[in-house]
């Protein structure tokens, strides 16, 4: 126990902390400046001078540690006087732009002036004079505000890791520049604009167009883009809104966001919205009321149900919808429509790769918290780069490295290259022969831990061993040797598993390797997730053969207890998953499909298949807030309302259930509300008031969560299973599906890029994310560029079996010899339209990587 | 006293290792060897060795710290930066007789436990570097460096690193800081490099003259090192003196000795006979002092009590042809130009108070203006980061506390009293 007095204060410490950190956990405030609890400690603004006895100079709180008898004074005339002194410094080169600088307000600057009250000013030479920069889309920088404080500097480098930014010049001369010059050209997550406490660098986004206390409200609320599920809080002025920023203390990203959660938000009030429903008529859509939409969706769907059979109708439910409007959709397609044809874009990955890995380790075995990613000591990241998929995430992996910890990676992750990874980079789709040479390995260095008879059974006939690797993925055994000894010495180790592994051939067979590794090494695995509510849609039901909270549908027992729920009988098969609902389409099985918020026109693999299926239907209705792809085919066109403008709960891929609160403003229905509209005019009622009593009755059916409510997930903790329902455990079979891919050297094959700055086709309604990448391109290898006479900027024709592109070639070091990357994200511009696929009959996700790919130089 | 660190420079051979042999070279490392590294520090603590670099701090001290901290491995750092103004006493040791520095820092390097070494050398000394590189290239070859010194196993390695010409770089974490390939400023302290210094190993940071006494205090022993100068403070001390005596230049001398004596009798008094105006007895963030208070023993200990500091040894000395405005603005300058800009007060204060001072010189100066310089220099001085703000602060103090008619005539005249 250490004791020091404070201002005659006596205060006790478990642990010596820092006399500022004493002092405020006593409520004694000490002005700071270059402080910051998410950085390291800097001690350079000086503000923070104290007073400390037998000290013979004053001594800044924010460093020095407390000691047992310490006797401090924080308030005396002589330190005001310091202060004073040290404001006095800060202000002589310091602009007085307070009437229009956009941080006044909430200038911690302007705050301690005004705390501290200057006299005049005595200082007669010319301020330094630096023009703002404007260089660059989404930041303002103004150097003449800039009191070097470094927090933004301390932030890129030590917290976001991305070291784009660094005090320039000495002394005087010293500011803030980006290193690449001008424009910052870095990964514009703005948490640099968090902390600095003056306004030197800002977002452009809401340049003077408010100040901060013209705020109307301020909600707190989850980020609608990817799902690490970061807490955020929207500021609105009139309805519109003009900033999202992030909060200090809160549990999944505690004061950080990355640039889509920061500067994605303005597709809410893009003018594209839509406004009122259209109906096709004489082959346009048309503006419509809401009365007729309803009344001819409802009646249409009676119809063909009555024709058909409910089975000829399916529903897509929507990852970026809440856990209430999936929960309706489910139950509307259940009850109203009577099928269990529901599935989503999860299908594409996370969907089948959860249930396969839940099946190996139990229920749940995914939903790790994000952050104890930091804490582990070594990470395994495989299967796409999480700095750009889940970049909060990414942060985690980065700190982890920061703490000492190992980097594994199985090719090139391009956010991590700073993070000394120990990277094993196989030759094109040889993953598979590379898993297996580190299972061998792995299981000749520690053994079988003996706790999974049914995996272990598993592991007797592996093809490749380690001898093997060279030849087949290009791998040098040191650098083998190094991998797998890191892998085994390490005591905590996490995996990280992406995309590009689960839709990769033979991928149910990579998972399992990977699982096994896991098994082996006994670590924990995180599945990135690329959706808000890619996680909570699956908890809701909204799969062909669960019930919500993952209830099979075909054991009759559980059907028993939603019959009783919902009071209506329910369909016993399993429904079609979205891939088959595509196949059925094009068959002619299916007449109908109800979209609510997905396009699946651009957002599933093989966009002409897709097309056409969708084509192949007599009745199409779509449900979203731009008229995508999708809904300019469909035959009735809905708007609902967006994330911001309607309560409900997204859960996190931590299985962290989260309040998303209303915002804004806006004329309309929400999905459930539109869902229940149309279900009462089929007859069947839903009379949900709001979506706090859906989650009501969703607490009453599934049993992972249980006894739950909104009051309880405000708090933060709601992890499900809520208050320790016990999981599904582990099963006593494993399904795998070994076919490998074929490698063919020489080939180019196209890669799904997902770039940091997009996400699905949100993100491009979004200007200031364009603003930042504004387009498609064709990422390959100086190898490939070389080999083809490309240069950056060179237009190419990119071809393969299911149509061609032209865009732009970008080379790019990071880019795998093998390899032509390209997005997903722009309009027209999509790598999907490029690729074909085969099902995996495991996951029943697509497999992508086999897709060849041509370029061409255009010459124009 | 006959001379042991600037022993045979005369000889213009003096850096080869042959003639420092003959003149009695690497006579210490050998004995060093043969003692306990223990026995080695304390020898050190009996001689009572200060650091020469500047703040006078215990040798034996530093070294206790550094070898009781269990991490390894661990770094001796040379600071051949040399950057205060007036200082050039490392100077002639690395170009003339670098390898007394190198088996200074092979003995330390031995005492401490540690088994690499660099000398950080100021970026302006690219002669020295070329000396340096091929004195410890010959040390390796005949055994005084490398994994095996002496036949007994112990290893030490040497390599020199060129700084890029900031001044802040010659404090000992800026340096650190600036070995490691990053923007040279001050770290916070505690933890201080006895156990977290660079790449966060325990490091040792002496002065290039500091590591150059251990040859010669191993040889003969700690004992008799103590009778050499002031008794608080002994060893022998080279002085570098420039300005307007007749004969500037570098001196070794018995530390203590007097700044009348080295002004009057070892540089031949004033030049031209010209009379005294003021001293910095040394290097220029140490207090100036007039004519009437030089008769003190130039060594840590004592010129404290004599309104003034050791710092350095440079001893600058300024007749009467010199305005002392103009010397307290040159310095504003240099200390203006050198702040690393890590803290607010220093990065700040010392371009204001250049800038006062620079419309004082150029007579434009107003009323008040002396009264605003003490109040910037009080609000600088004991708020800033490291030393430098403090040096620059105390300037400005010290030269209006002793010159102040000086200053006032350039204010209400407009211009110099001695330049007209
Ligand atoms: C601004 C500043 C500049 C310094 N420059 C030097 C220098 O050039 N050379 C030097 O030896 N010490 C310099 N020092 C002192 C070092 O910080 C450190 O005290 C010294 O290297 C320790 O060596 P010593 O104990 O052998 O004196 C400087 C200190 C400050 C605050
Ligand atoms: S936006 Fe992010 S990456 Fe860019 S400079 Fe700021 S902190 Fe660094
Ligand atoms: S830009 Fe802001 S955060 Fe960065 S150093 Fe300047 S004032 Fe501090
Ligand atoms: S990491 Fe994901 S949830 Fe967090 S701000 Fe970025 S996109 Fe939003
Ligand atoms: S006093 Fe402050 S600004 Fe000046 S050199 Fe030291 S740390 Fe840098
Ligand atoms: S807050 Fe302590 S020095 Fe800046």
């Amino acid at each position: 126990m250490i004791t020091v007095t404070i201002n005659g204060k006596e205060i006790k410490l478990e642990k010596a902390v820092t006399v500022l950190e004493a002092a405020r956990s006593a409520g004694i405030k000490i002005p700071t400046l270059c402080w910051h609890e998410q950085l390291e400690k800097y001690g350079g603004c000086r503000l923070c001078l104290v007073e400390v006895e037998k000290m013979p100079r004053l001594q800044t709180a924010c460093t020095l540690m407390v000691a047992d008898g310490m006797i401090i004074r924080t308030e005396t005339d002589t330190i005001a006087e310091v202060r004073r002194g040290v404001l006095e410094f800060l202000l002589i080169n310091h602009p007085l732009d307070c009437p229009y600088c956009d941080k006044a307000g909430e200038c911690e600057l302007q705050d301690l002036v005004e705390k501290y009250g200057l006299t005049k000013g005595r200082f007669r030479e010319q301020k330094r004079k630096v023009p703002e920069a404007l260089e660059d889309p989404v930041l303002v920088r103004n150097m003449e505000r800039c009191i070097v404080c470094t927090r933004c500097v301390r932030m890129c480098e030590g917290v976001q890791g991305a070291s784009a930014i660094s005090v320039i010049n000495r002394g005087g001369h010293s500011h803030i520049e980006p290193f690449s010059g001008g424009r910052f050209d870095c990964e514009y997550c703005g948490n640099c604009v968090s902390v600095c406490p003056v306004g030197a660098i800002m977002s452009r986004l809401h340049r003077h167009s408010y100040r901060p206390w013209q705020l109307g409200s301020e909600t707190k609320t989850v980020c609608p883009y990817c799902g690490v599920g970061c807490t955020v809080v929207v500021q609105v002025r009139d309805d519109i809104i003009k900033r999202v920023v992030p909060k200090l203390g809160t549990v999944v990203n505690n004061g950080l966001l990355c640039s889509r959660g920061r500067f994605g938000y303005e597709f809410v009030g893009n003018k594209e919205r839509l406004t009122t429903p259209l109906i096709r008529k004489n082959g346009l859509l048309e503006p419509s009321t809401w009365e007729e939409a309803i009344r001819l969706i409802a009646s249409r769907l009676s119809e063909i149900k009555d024709k058909h059979g409910s089975n000829a109708i399916a529903g897509i439910a929507s990852p970026r919808c809440t856990n209430e409007d999936n929960y309706v959709f489910q139950k509307f397609m259940r009850v109203a429509v009577g099928t269990n044809n529901i599935d989503s874009t999860a299908r594409t990955g996370f969907a089948g790769a959860q249930g396969f890995i839940e099946n190996i380790f139990g229920q749940g075995a995914t939903g790790n918290i994000i952050s104890g990613l930091a804490n582990s000591d070594a990470v395994f990241v495989i299967g796409g780069d999480p700095t750009t998929i889940n970049p909060i995430l990414g942060l985690q992996i980065r700190a982890c490295s920061r703490r000492g910890g190992n980097i594994l990676t199985v090719g090139h992750m391009k956010g991590l290259r700073y993070y000394t990874p120990l990277e094993l980079r196989p030759s094109v789709n040889t993953e598979i022969a590379l898993l297996e040479g580190i299972v061998s390995a792995l299981m000749k260095k520690k053994g079988p831990p003996g706790s999974h008879p049914v995996l272990e059974a598993r592991l007797k006939d592996l093809n490749a061993q380690e001898a093997d690797l060279p030849r087949i993925c290009g791998i040098q055994g040191k650098d083998f040797s190094r991998f797998i000894d890191t892998l085994a010495e390490a005591a905590t180790p996490s995996f990280v598993i992406g995309k590009d592994m689960i839709q990769s051939k033979g991928g149910s067979y990579g998972l399992f390797l990977v699982s096994a590794i896991n098994y082996i090494v006994n670590g924990r695995i995180y599945l990135l997730s690329e959706r808000a509510n890619e996680q909570g849609l699956l908890d809701m039901g909204c799969a062909p053969d669960l019930f919500p909270g993952y209830r099979p549908i075909t054991y009759p027992e559980f059907r028993k207890r939603y019959e009783n729920a919902w009071k209506t009988g329910l369909p016993d098969k399993p429904g079609l998953t979205i891939f088959e609902m595509m196949e059925a389409a094009k068959a002619g099985a299916l007449k109908c499909i109800y979209v609510m918020g997905e396009n699946p026109v651009f957002n599933l693999p093989h966009t002409k298949d897709v097309e056409a299926g969708l084509k192949n239907l007599s009745f199409l209705v779509v449900q979203d807030i731009f008229l995508t792809e999708t809904a300019k085919m469909a035959d009735v066109v809905l708007p609902a309302l967006s994330w911001a403008e309607k309560d409900g709960t997204f859960t996190n891929m931590e299985r962290r259930i989260q309040l998303v609160k209303k915002a804004v403003h806006r004329e309309g229905m929400e999905d459930w509300k539109i869902l229940s509209e149309i279900s009462s005019n089929m007859g069947v009622r839903m009379n949900y008031s709001d979506a706090e009593e859906i989650f009501g009755e969703i607490c009453r059916v599934s049993p992972l969560h249980r006894d739950l409510n909104y009051e309880e997930i405000e708090k933060g903790d709601a992890i499900y299973p809520y208050k320790g329902e016990p999981l599904r455990g582990s099963t006593d079979e494993i399904h795998i599906e070994k076919s490998a891919g074929r490698e063919e050297r020489g080939k180019l094959y196209l890669r799904v890029e997902r770039p940091l700055f997009h996400s699905g086709t949100l993100s491009r309604k979004a200007p200031a994310l364009v603003n930042i990448c504004p387009e498609a391109v064709a990422r390959i290898s100086p190898a490939t560029a070389a080999a083809l006479s490309l240069k950056d900027g060179d237009i190419v024709r990119a071809s393969s079996k299911t149509g061609a592109l032209e865009l732009p070639v970008a080379v790019d070091e990071a880019i795998d010899d093998s390899a032509v990357m390209l997005s997903n994200n722009f309009q027209g511009k999509g790598a999907f339209s490029l690729m074909e696929y085969e099902i995996d009959p495991v996951t029943k996700a697509p497999c992508l990587d086999s897709n060849q790919i041509i370029l061409e130089k255009v010459n124009r | 006293m006959e001379r042991v660190l600037l022993k045979n420079i005369e000889n213009p051979e003096s850096a080869d290792i042959n003639e420092y042999k003959k003149a009695g070279g690497y006579k210490g490392l050998p004995k060093a060897l043969g003692m306990q590294p223990r026995e080695i520090i304390d020898e050190v603590k009996k001689a009572g060795l200060r650091g020469r670099g500047g703040a006078g701090f215990p040798v034996a001290m530093k070294w206790t710290f550094a070898s009781a901290d269990p991490k390894f491995p661990k770094y001796l750092l040379c600071n051949a930066d040399e950057g205060e103004p007036g200082t050039f006493k490392d100077r002639p040791i690395l170009e003339k007789n670098p390898h007394i520095l190198i088996e200074g820092m092979a003995i330390s390097g031995y005492a401490l436990g540690a088994e690499y070494g660099y000398v950080y050398l100021r970026g302006e000394y690219p002669g020295a570097k070329d000396v340096l590189n091929r004195a410890i290239a010959q040390a390796y070859e005949q055994g005084f460096l490398g994994d095996n010194i002496g036949g007994k196993g112990v290893r030490f390695h040497l390599a020199v690193h060129q700084g890029a010409g900031a001044y802040i770089c010659g404090e000992e974490t800026a340096l650190i800081e600036s070995l490691e390939g990053d923007k040279g400023q001050p770290r916070i302290k505690p933890p201080f490099p006895v156990n977290v210094g660079v790449f966060s190993k325990p490091t040792v940071v002496n002065n290039v003259e500091t590591l150059s006494n251990l040859p010669y205090l191993i040889e003969i022993g700690g004992e008799a090192y103590s009778k050499i100068g002031s008794p608080d403070c002994p060893g022998p001390k080279i002085y570098c003196v420039s300005g307007h005596v007749e004969r500037p230049g570098v001196y070794e001398l018995p530390m203590g000795t007097s700044l009348k004596d080295i002004i009057y009798d070892h540089c031949g008094g004033m030049k031209a006979g010209r009379k005294l105006k003021a001293v910095i007895p040394g290097g220029i963030s140490t207090p100036v002092l007039p004519p009437d208070k030089i008769d003190c023993p130039m060594d840590f200990v004592n010129m404290p009590k004599h309104g003034s500091m050791l710092g350095s040894g440079a001893v600058i000395v300024m007749d009467e042809s010199v305005c002392l405005v103009k010397v307290c603005f040159r310095a504003l300058k240099f200390f203006e130009h050198e702040s690393c800009g890590k803290c607010t007060p220093c990065r700040e204060g010392t371009g204001w108070l250049r800038k006062i001072l620079g419309r004082i010189e150029h007579g434009e100066g107003v009323d008040g203006d002396i009264e605003l310089l003490l109040s910037v220099a009080g609000n600088i001085l004991g708020k800033t980061f490291c030393p430098l703000g403090d040096g620059a602060a105390s300037v400005v103090q010290n030269f209006i506390k002793h010159f102040r008619p000086e200053f006032e005539e350039h204010i209400r005249a407009g211009k110099c009293m001695v330049n007209g």
